[in-house]
Parts: C-alpha cells; structure tokens; sequence
C-alpha cells in the first residue's frame, strides 16, 4: 500500500509542483469502488501535500468522509411483565450516514475551537442527527454505538500519516456492509486554529456484476424476479435429486 | 471464501452456508421433512436480518421439496384433489401471512413474532411428537389396531366431497383450514410445514399414511412457490444467492439423511425429531428470556 502511495505521489509530484502556491492539494487513491459477489470491504487512499511543514504549531490536516444518508429506527428492547424482552419506544433519525469517517494529524477537538468544529460537523458528536419519536438522548447514544461497532463510523482510528513533513496520507477502511452511492471526502487544512484551506474529493460504491444485475432486477421487476428464485430453485432441487441418485 | 449477498447486503462465508444447508438437508433427509424450521433460526442465528431469513427459508424449502414431490408423484403417492384443496386454504393463508408480515415490519416487531411463533409452534409440536412417540415405544407389544376412522363433530360439517385416493369422504373445510393455517406459517416463519401437515393430516383429516408424505410435498411446494413470490414482490426480500448456497448443501445432504434414515426405527426417528424440534424451540424461548446484550437496535426506517 505505502509502495503504491509513493508512486502515487510520485506520478502526482508535477501537480503538486505546479501548485506550489496552493496551500493543500489532495487526492484519492481510487475514484470509485466496486462491489461484487466477492466483495469483502475495501480501502482507499487519501493522500497530498501542504504548503508549509505539517506539525503542531504548523499545518495540521483533517480528512472527513460521508456516505449517502438514508433514514435509521433506534429501537429500545423493554421487559414485559419481567419476562421477555420486545421492542419497545423508538426514535427515527431521518438522515444518517451511511457511511462517516474522521481523522487528523490530531483529533478535531484540539484543532479547531468548539463552535467552528460543530458548524462543520467534524467528529461523531457533532453530527446533524434530528430524531422524531422517542426523545431520550440515549437512541442518539446507541446510534453511534451501533454504527461505530459495524464499522460504518469510524473516528480518529488511527491518525492521518506524515511522510517528510509535508506529504501526508490517511487509509480509509470501507467494511462490507458498506452502503452504495454518491461518498464525499473533504480534506481541511488547519493553521492556528482556522480552517485556512480546503479542498472536496469525492468517490462512488457501486454494485458490478452479478450482485448488481440480481440486486437491479429485485428492486426494477421483483415479480420476474419472484418467479424465477421460484424456477432456480424447483430446478436445483431437481438436478440435485438426479444427480445423487445415478451416483 | 467470503461472498457477498446481493439482498441482504452483506458478506457471508460461502462454505459455512453450504454447510448449513448440508447439515439441515441431512436432517431433513433422515426425518423425511423439509427442514425450513431448523434452517431459519439458524440463518437468523449467523446474522441474516429476519425477512431475509425467512423469504430465502420458504425459496429453500420449495427447492428441497421439489425432488421428494417428483419421487412420490411418479409412485402415486399423492392425492391431487385433497392437495387442491389443501392448496386453496394454503394460497389464501399464505397471502394473509405476508401482509401480517408486512406489518409487523411496519411496527418493529418481526424479530420478536418469528421467535414467538417458533417457540409456541415447535415447543407443542415437539412435545407432542416426543410423548406420542415415547408413549409407541413403551406400548410396542401390547399393540392394538387403530380404527379405520373415528367419528367426531368434524364429520358433521357441510360442503362434503369424496376424496378417492385418501378413501374418504369428508368435508372440505377441515382441510381447507388446515391448509390455510399452515400456508400463515408458512409466510410469517419461512417453513414449508410438513412437520406439522403430516400430523394433522393422519390425526384430524384421518388420511392414510401412504398418501400423506406425497399429498403434504404437494402442499409445501405450491405453497412455498406462492410465499416466495409474494416476498419477493412485496418485501423484496428474496435472497437468491442465499438460497442457492443453501440448496447447493442442502440437496446433497437430503440424499445422505435418506439413505441413514431408512436403518431408524420409526419410533425412535420420531422421537429424535421430536427432541430436536424440542431443543430448537428452547433455545429460542431462551433468546426471548435472557437479558439482551445490547437493550437498542438499528434498522433501516420503512
């Protein structure tokens, strides 16, 4: 991976050169990311250079990536009658990340005073997350409990890599469960607390193959679709039974 | 070899799947019934989210079914007019079913109804099948001839029809109910519903044994084609690669349980299942009692 990332940067040094003015300049190992039958999670890359020497009292990096959003239940189990466990209150948030990801050169909260932090949503707590339904805010809790054990929210991992003193690179770990569509990776430059510079990547999960075309005609012709898990497994059942029976 | 499930949306190992549905063809094979009741839970078990589980279970089941069918067909073995009608309750339960799925759904309540229904549905039929067994095999020498049929109220209702093959001539609205409940059941807990078809069929509708395993095959295969459908239609909850890594196993595992189960005395193989539907039942009840790990789940908003 670091091989790849140093040709990378090789390949992409000319830019960087011909940028030197530009305070940030970043890129993306990989512009979009292919989900298959096989696939088992993915890694990207994002890398670039700053102007001046990244370290505390010099330049610092964010990078903040976010996943379509889709709308989420939190369910909370209650005991009836001291016995078994149902679902019980719920809250709906209307817009969760599918997929969210922060980290630094240090962890947000030391970088960037409160307010700017929460007004450019950068760590997990400072989410926009509006609920209806259940007001407690344990579901918000719970949420971010249940996101950050699948992998799906991941913040300050591991921190953003320095090579030399200006060349930095963060490993973006997308899990299976990874959800399909449009992601933005913004990467910020930070100098003495203000967000001086940033620049926005973007890539895109998309379904190939065969987990596409199954995935397609399910959600286009889910009645053709029907019919033929019907016949795929009448006619697996019966190859099956002719062919033990003659071996 | 890891593999990624199209509807589920998530990856799975391969050959844990294949193994899966080896072992419940095996079973299957050995106790002559399709298995979806062990297959479900375990699905349930590895992390499948339920109405994925339970759609892919009844595709499963029609595809393990479809070969027993064609064996009994050919032998005879099934009464066709006493199937239409079983049929007829089982298509109009099974729509029932699914919308009552739909809203359970809808309320958050899936996990909890298809574990209820296991545990009440396979904690009576296991209870049963063990005492009714266990009690065969203490009375194996003082055995005495059961009657031909036995009259009761049921004999009395409407609406009679002869049905040649099960040499009788009775109401159709027993089997038509019986139809109907098992097509619910079907819908709601991804079972084909033999092991339950089987015992109301030679208990309450008073068929012959020979008839019941083919005519039961009939009912489950037709029925689990119309959950299938309606799943997929309605829920878009099918996973057809799912069900293929299953029936991959699966069809295999049938052969190898038959060949075993024709040594098993029929008592004896009676009263394992019984056990086995026993154990599967209280280990779900169990899931019900204890204290959850996590009291909060997530799920997408519908």
């Amino acid at each position: 991976m670091i091989a790849r990332l140093l040709l990378a940067l090789v390949l992409a040094l000319p830019a960087v050169a011909r940028a030197q003015d530009l305070p940030l300049v970043a890129a993306l190992s990989q512009t979009a990311v292919e989900v298959s039958t096989g696939f088992t999670g993915a890694s990207l890359m994002v890398f670039g250079s700053t102007e001046g020497p990244i370290g505390p009292g010099g330049d610092e990096v964010l990078v903040v990536a976010r996943g379509p959003t889709r709308p989420i239940v939190v369910r909370r189990k209650v005991s009836v009658a001291g016995l078994i466990w149902v679902n019980g209150p719920s809250a709906r948030f209307a817009q969760v990340p599918g997929f969210y990801f922060i980290s630094g050169t240090r962890p947000a909260w030391q970088l960037l005073p409160e307010d700017e932090r929460q007004r450019n949503s950068l760590g997990l707590d400072s989410l926009p997350l509006t609920s209806t339904g259940a007001r407690s805010p344990a579901f918000r809790a719970a949420l971010l409990g249940l996101e950050s054990q699948s992998g799906l929210w991941i913040e300050d991992a591991s921190a953003v890599e320095i090579a030399g003193s200006r060349l930095f690179h963060a490993r973006l770990p997308l899990p299976a469960a990874v959800p399909t569509g449009d992601y933005q990776v913004e990467v910020l430059l930070v100098r003495s607390r203000r967000i001086v510079a940033r620049q926005e990547l973007a890539f895109r999960v998309d379904r190939v193959g065969t987990a596409d075309r199954i995935a397609t005609v399910a959600e286009d012709q889910p009645f053709l679709y029907g019919i033929a898990c019907i016949v795929f497994a009448a006619l697996a059942g019966w190859l099956g039974s002719v062919l033990f029976r003659r071996g | 070899m890891q593999v990624y499930l199209p509807i589920a949306e998530m990856s799975v190992d391969a050959f844990l799947l294949v193994g899966i549905g080896f072992g419940v063809g095996w079973l299957s094979g050995l106790f002559g019934v399709g298995g979806g009741f062990l297959l479900t839970p375990l699905l349930i078990l590895i992390g499948i989210p339920s109405p994925v589980a339970v759609a892919s279970g009844a595709n499963q089941t029609l595809g393990a079914s479809v070969s027993g069918l064609i064996a009994q067909w050919r032998r005879g073995n099934v009464d066709a007019k006493m199937g239409g009608v079983l049929l007829m309750g089982g298509v109009l339960g099974s729509l029932a079913g699914v919308q009552l799925f739909a809203l359970l759904r809808r309320i958050g309540q899936v996990d909890l109804a298809v574990s209820l229904f296991y545990v009440v549905v396979l904690g009576t039929v296991g209870g049963l099948m063990v005492m009714e067994s266990v009690r065969a095999i203490l009375r194996r020498r003082s055995a005495t001839k059961r009657k031909l049929h036995e009259h009761f109220w049921m004999h009395g209702l409407p609406l009679k029809m002869r049905f040649r093959r099960s040499r009788l001539y009775i109401s159709i609205i027993p089997p038509f109910v019986v139809g109907f409940g098992i097509g619910v059941l079907s819908a709601v807990m991804g079972v084909g519903g033999g092991f339950m078809l089987v015992p109301a069929m030679i208990y309450f509708l008073g068929m012959p044994t020979s008839v019941v395993i083919g005519t039961s095959l009939f009912q489950v295969v037709f029925v689990a084609a119309n959950v299938t459908l309606l799943q997929a239609v309605q829920l878009g909850t099918v996973d057809i690669l799912l069900t293929m890594l299953l029936l991959l196993g699966g069809v295999a595992g049938a052969q190898f349980g038959a060949a075993m189960g024709t040594r098993l005395r029929g008592e004896e193989t009676r009263a394992l299942l019984g056990l086995l539907v026993l154990s599967v039942a209280l280990s779900l009840l169990w899931g019900l009692l204890r204290t959850p790990a996590n009291l909060f789940s997530s799920g997408p908003a519908l």
